[in-house]
This record gives structure tokens, sequence and C-alpha cells, in this order.
């Protein structure tokens, strides 16, 4: 069974200068953000996108979560319209945001786990033990009652993580999760996603790491151009063999690879 | 929604609120202060003026006591709306905020709901200090006017709050709908003078300001003790107002928290 289904979505943002505008260059105009993406995945998958910057893998996932609405065509989540029952969709989807700050400075990360466990209904006599766990599972539980404005990125990103699973949703967004943990974090991370398509979890995964793909992911879509450029099955697939599809699919030049071939480090 | 449920996230919402509160230490000290010396202004300023000036009748220092404690308040309220949704954007909580399985509507709601209760407290300190320290006058008081005249007047300012609210997440300019209130409006609205004292076409526009009609009816119930039958004029105004204000308000919001999520603008300030 399907858990998430774009089809042919659409998002254009559109610009608007200001009122009065006579000083400023600012234009109007408008930025087509995804064009006619269709994907789907299935019920314990973990999909993980790819692409170059400003490909529309953030957008995907705020499509998703219905952070965003589509312009055109229709996100499904769960079986539920995104643009219909948006309050429906967001009982079934926890998301980690990307460079994740958006926290309450002046409460410690159990405060702060605690208020939105609240607001996303997670029952009271089951909390505290949840937020016990996710602080653990998040390697926080030593800084469980620290001021979140004492927070270093990587501790934010984690918290982010934490609070994305505290409801134990369904679906899962993850926006470049490990960008700013370390590698034994990361390492731990993976582990942790790995295990969640087992507890009944859907997973969409937006990164830049092709070692993260090949170890988190099930299935990869990359994007280009806004776009959907590629879409293969990732089991048994090489870091190098995944790198390869990528610059193929997308049709930038690896210069990393130059470098290498150059005898650079 | 299921009433526990709601009365769950308005717990939390308070929690968050007086938690971070406590954590801005001299906040609480600056307030006081605050109170203590306008409070202090106001009671030479109807000292200078002189016994023999008494707006409806009343006794001056008490009726700026409860004209502006009252227009404080309300002020305060409404923008508080702002602030929340304007901190949310700032810090880039309100794209989370609004993905959980709260609506948009009833999170601000709720926040707002917390920060009224806040203000309360400032106003009952407020007024106590009125009252106790200035030895501001209270003859006979009839509550539970001020209540019905406190209630509407809060329902009221929750709509033009949700206006602020929408107004911040359409153009990001909500602080336009407080800077009204604050400055154009405030002078008409008998917080410092009678209405009655300003010219006729001024007089009129002053009427169709909610804020004229909760000021007048808390002066008449609290300080002149007027009975429910003379403050029905005022209570029916103010029901009147908050029956048209608050769906529209709350109409409003939805359509613009839509709009942001169309336009992707939730995140802009």
């Amino acid at each position: 069974m399907d858990s998430i289904v774009l089809e042919s979505v659409s998002k254009v943002f559109r610009h608007r200068p200001a009122l009065f505008n006579w000083m400023g260059r600012e234009r109007s105009g408008e930025t087509r953000a995804l064009q006619e993406l269709s994907l789907t995945v299935q019920h314990g998958k973990v999909l993980v996108l790819l692409g170059p910057n400003g490909s529309g893998k953030t957008t995907t996932l705020k499509l998703v979560s219905t952070m965003l609405l589509p312009d055109a065509g229709r996100v499904l989540v769960e079986g539920t319209d995104t643009s219909q029952q948006p309050e429906q969709v967001r009982k079934h989807v926890g998301f980690a945001v990307a460079g994740e700050r958006s926290f309450f400075p002046r409460l410690s990360a159990r405060e702060n786990l605690d208020f939105f466990a609240a607001l996303e209904e997670v029952p009271r006599k089951s909390r505290a033990r949840r937020i016990d766990a996710m602080l653990e599972h998040t390697g926080l539980q030593d800084a469980a009652d620290t001021l979140v404005m004492k927070f270093s990125s990587g501790m934010y990103q984690r918290l982010g993580i934490a609070r994305a699973l505290i409801k134990q949703p369904s679906v899962i967004l993850l926006d470049e999760p490990t960008r700013s943990l370390d590698p034994a974090s990361a390492a731990h991370f993976w582990n942790l996603v790995r295990g969640l398509p087992g507890q009944g979890a859907t997973v969409i995964l937006a990164t830049h790491s092709f070692n993260e793909a090949v170890t988190v992911g099930d299935f990869v879509a990359v994007l280009h151009r806004n776009r959907l450029a590629g879409y293969r099955k990732i089991a048994a697939t090489s870091v190098e063999e995944l790198r390869a599809f990528y610059f193929q699919t997308t049709g930038e030049i690896d210069e990393s690879a130059q470098l290498l071939a150059r005898g650079c480090p | 929604m299921r009433l526990s449920a709601l009365l769950d996230k308005m717990a939390a919402i308070l929690r968050r609120d007086i938690l971070t509160g406590i954590r801005y230490r001299t906040g609480f000290l600056l307030t006081a202060a605050a109170i203590v010396g306008e409070l202090a202004a106001f009671y030479y300023l109807a000292r200078a003026i002189g016994p023999g000036f008494r707006p409806q009748g009343l006794d001056y220092f008490a009726f700026l006591l409860v004209g502006t404690g009252f227009y404080t308040f309300l002020l305060m309220g409404i923008n508080s709306f702002l602030q929340i949704v304007q901190e949310a954007q700032q810090t880039g909580t309100l794209e989370i905020l609004m993905t959980t399985s709260t609506p948009g509507p009833v999170l601000v709601f709720l926040s707002a709901i917390s920060a009224f209760a806040r203000n309360s407290v400032q106003l009952l300190v407020y007024l106590g200090a009125g009252l106790l320290v200035f030895g501001a006058p209270l003859p006979h008081p009839n509550i539970g006017g001020c209540v019905v005249i406190f209630a509407l007047s809060v329902a009221i300012a929750v709509a033009i709050g949700m206006f602020a609210a929408t107004l911040q997440l359409a153009v990001q300019k909500g602080s336009a709908v407080v800077w009204l209130l604050g400055s154009g409006a405030w002078f008409m609205t008998g917080t410092l003078f009678p209405v009655t004292t300003l010219p006729r076409p001024l007089r009129l526009v002053a009427q169709l300001i909610p804020i004229t009609h909760s000021l007048d009816g808390m002066r008449l119930a609290l300080l002149g003790g007027a009975d429910f039958s003379t403050l029905s004029r005022q209570i029916a105004i103010l029901a009147g107002f908050a029956l048209i204000l608050l769906p529209l308000s709350v109409l409003l919001f939805s359509y613009a928290l839509r709009r942001a999520r169309l336009d992707g603008a939730l995140s802009f300030y």
C-alpha cells in the first residue's frame, strides 16, 4: 500500500514587490519550485531525495507536511488529500526541518518536547516516558534540563528529530537531518532511521550525502531543475554507484571525481 | 477536538508562558516600577487639576485609573496576538506549530488566552495599587456588571487581535492595527477625558470604536455601581460588536493562513 502519493504536483512561488518600491530594484515574478512531480512511497519504506540546492527537495517535504499547499496536482498522505483535509494529514506526519532552531529558547529540551507533545495530543499518561525515550534515542538525556538557548547546532538538530518522532507518526519527513551532526551521532541517527520502518513508519529523507542515502534508503529519487530526474531502488547499491547515477541523471559535472583522478585527497 | 485535549493544550501553553516569563527575571520588577510610576503621575495630575473636575460625576483619579488600566489591558491583549505570530515567524516556530495536530486558529486563540490571563494579573495589580496605595474611591461596584463588560470587551479584543494577526500573516504589518489603536484611536475612546469633550464629528467616530463602550461600561459598573438596566446600552453595543467581529476575524485568519501556505509565506516577516 502507498503511504505517500504525489500526483503531478506543481508549486510556484510568486513574488510581489513592496507597495512603495520606487527606490528598490525588487521586481515581481515567479519561481517554479516543483513541476509535475509524481512519486509514491510505499508503507514502511525509506525514500531518499537527492538533488542540487534549489531542486525542490525541501518544497516536496513541505508539501507532504501541509506547510505548503500545491498549486496543481495533489498530495495524498495515508489516503488523505493535504489540500482537502490538512488537519487529518497533520496527525500522521512528523517533520524535522533543516537548520533546526524553531524552539522556545527559554524552555529546556524536556519542556519544549512536553509542549509540542501536548499540541500533538500525545496522551498525558505516556508523555513523560515517551519524552525520556526520545531524549535517549537522540543522545540528549544529559542535556534534557538545559535551556535550549544554550544548545549547539547539532543539539538543536537532534532535538528537532526528537520532536518529529514524539507523536510516533506514521510518516516521517527529515530534511538534511545529519547536516550538523558529528560522524558518531550521524551513525547513531542512521540506526534510528533504519529502525523506523520496523515500527510501521514511512520516511522521506532529503540529503546531499550519498553515504547517508545508501545507508538508510530503500529508494532514491533525484530531483533536478524542479522535476523528477531519476528514481531507483537502493538495495545493494554502493556509494560510488549512487554517485554515478546522480551525476548521470542531473547531468552535472562530478568535480570531486576529477580531483580524485588528479590524485588530490 | 475533545475538551480534555483542548484543556491539556491550554495548560501546556500557560506553562510555557509562565516558565518563559519567570526566566526573564527583571521583567517583573520593571513592570511593577512602571505601574507605580504611571499611577503616581495620574494621582498628582488629578490633584493638580483639582476636585472640581468630575468627568461623568466620577473622581478624576478613579476615572483615569479605570480608563488607562482597562485600555492598556485590552491593547496589550490585542498586541499579544500580533506578538505571538511575529515571534513565531522570527524564531521559525510558526511553520512547525502550523504542522502540529492543533489547528492554527485554535493555537493562536489559546496563546492569546494565556496572554490575557497574564495581563489580567497586571490589571488587578494596577487597580489594586490605585485603590489601596493611592486611595481611589470605590463606593458600590456592580461586580456582575463588571464581569459582563469585561467578558464582552475581551471577546472584542480577541477579534481585533485576530485581525492584527491576519494582517501580520498576509502583509507582515499587523503592527498597523496596534499602532492605530495605540495612537490614533487612543484619545477618542475616553481613556484620559470624557468623549463628550470632543467635537461632534470625532464623537461620532468614537462611537464606532468598541473600546469607547468598554471603558464607559466598566466605569459605570465599577465606579458608578450602575445596575444592569443602566448598563444595557453598553452591553447591547458590545455584544453586537462581538457577534459580528469574532466569526469574521476567525474566517479571515483561516483564509490568510491558507493563503500563506499557498504562497509559502508562513515564515516571512
